[in-house]
């Protein structure tokens, strides 16, 4: 039986945690899957977070006032930049990965990396002027 | 569970390969789906909101909408699905023996479901105030 053997990927290193942070001979596409990783953990738990606090709902009107108080506060919305770059990164960033781990656009895929981090960009500056003038 | 890409009856090793190939197209499949319900969610919960969040009433109003209620249970069962999977993937970078992978699989799939039953719980009583 030929004996399979693993490949070294820079992109799916063997120690991640190291690799995560071990800026040393970074390529694109191990930055791009170390902030992949990073922003799907940090949504992970946004998304516990968002879950818990509708549960302002069920202590009535006064409960969910007290939070859209809060959510209104400059901070919150400044944390909801920071939360909308994550989604971004994360869902564009996706769609590459998932497009060229099927075959499409697999010669292109740092021309699509930035293509998709343009137009990131461009969504992230109209989101920051919308919830803040919403 | 059986591997999804590899014929039942193969190889340990590639019955391995098989179910990381399936939950990878799973993990692409339900990103590609969440791009679509993400944006819908934003779009109908924020972006079209005068101040970007509903009052108490508003709330309760979108909410008894069957077919809102629907997509946000559906965007619920993707979101928790691929929040899972891709902990799990974290989680096995990092090299585990078959008795932790086991308990790994076993804690975020109760976690998983746990998430969606109060999700699910959530929805239903907010309708009922």
């Amino acid at each position: 039986m030929q004996e399979i053997r693993t490949t070294h990927d820079a992109v799916r290193p063997k120690n991640p945690l190291r690799a995560w942070f071990d800026v040393r001979k970074r390529n694109l596409g191990s930055w791009a899957f170390a902030l992949n990783r990073l922003t799907g953990l940090a949504l992970t738990v946004y998304l516990f977070l968002h879950l818990a606090i509708l549960s302002k709902l069920l202590q009535g009107e006064s409960g969910w006032n007290e939070f859209l108080a809060l959510a209104r506060s400059p901070l919150f919305l400044l944390l909801d930049i920071i939360l909308i770059f994550g989604i971004l990164f994360h869902g564009l960033n996706g769609i590459r990965v998932a497009l060229v781990g099927m075959g499409v656009g697999a010669r292109q895929h740092r021309r699509l990396f930035w293509v998709l981090m343009v137009i990131g960009t461009l969504l992230l500056l109209v989101s920051a002027w919308k919830v803040f003038t919403i | 569970m059986q591997a999804g890409l590899s014929k039942q009856g193969t190889k340990q090793k590639s019955v391995q390969v098989g179910r990381a190939g399936a939950f990878w197209l799973i993990q692409a499949v339900s990103g590609l789906l969440l791009v679509l319900l993400l944006l819908l969610h934003m779009v109908a919960h924020h972006f079209v909101v005068e101040g970007g969040l509903r009052d108490f009433a508003e709330v309760l109003a979108y909410v008894s909408n069957p077919a809102i209620f629907t997509i946000e249970v559906v965007f619920l069962i993707v979101v928790i699905s691929h929040a899972m999977l891709g902990l799990r993937a974290v989680i096995f970078d990092l090299g585990l023996n078959k008795r932790h992978a086991r308990v790994v699989n076993w804690v975020l799939g109760v976690i998983g479901i746990v998430t969606l039953v109060y999700g699910v719980w959530l929805a239903v009583a907010i309708q009922q105030l």
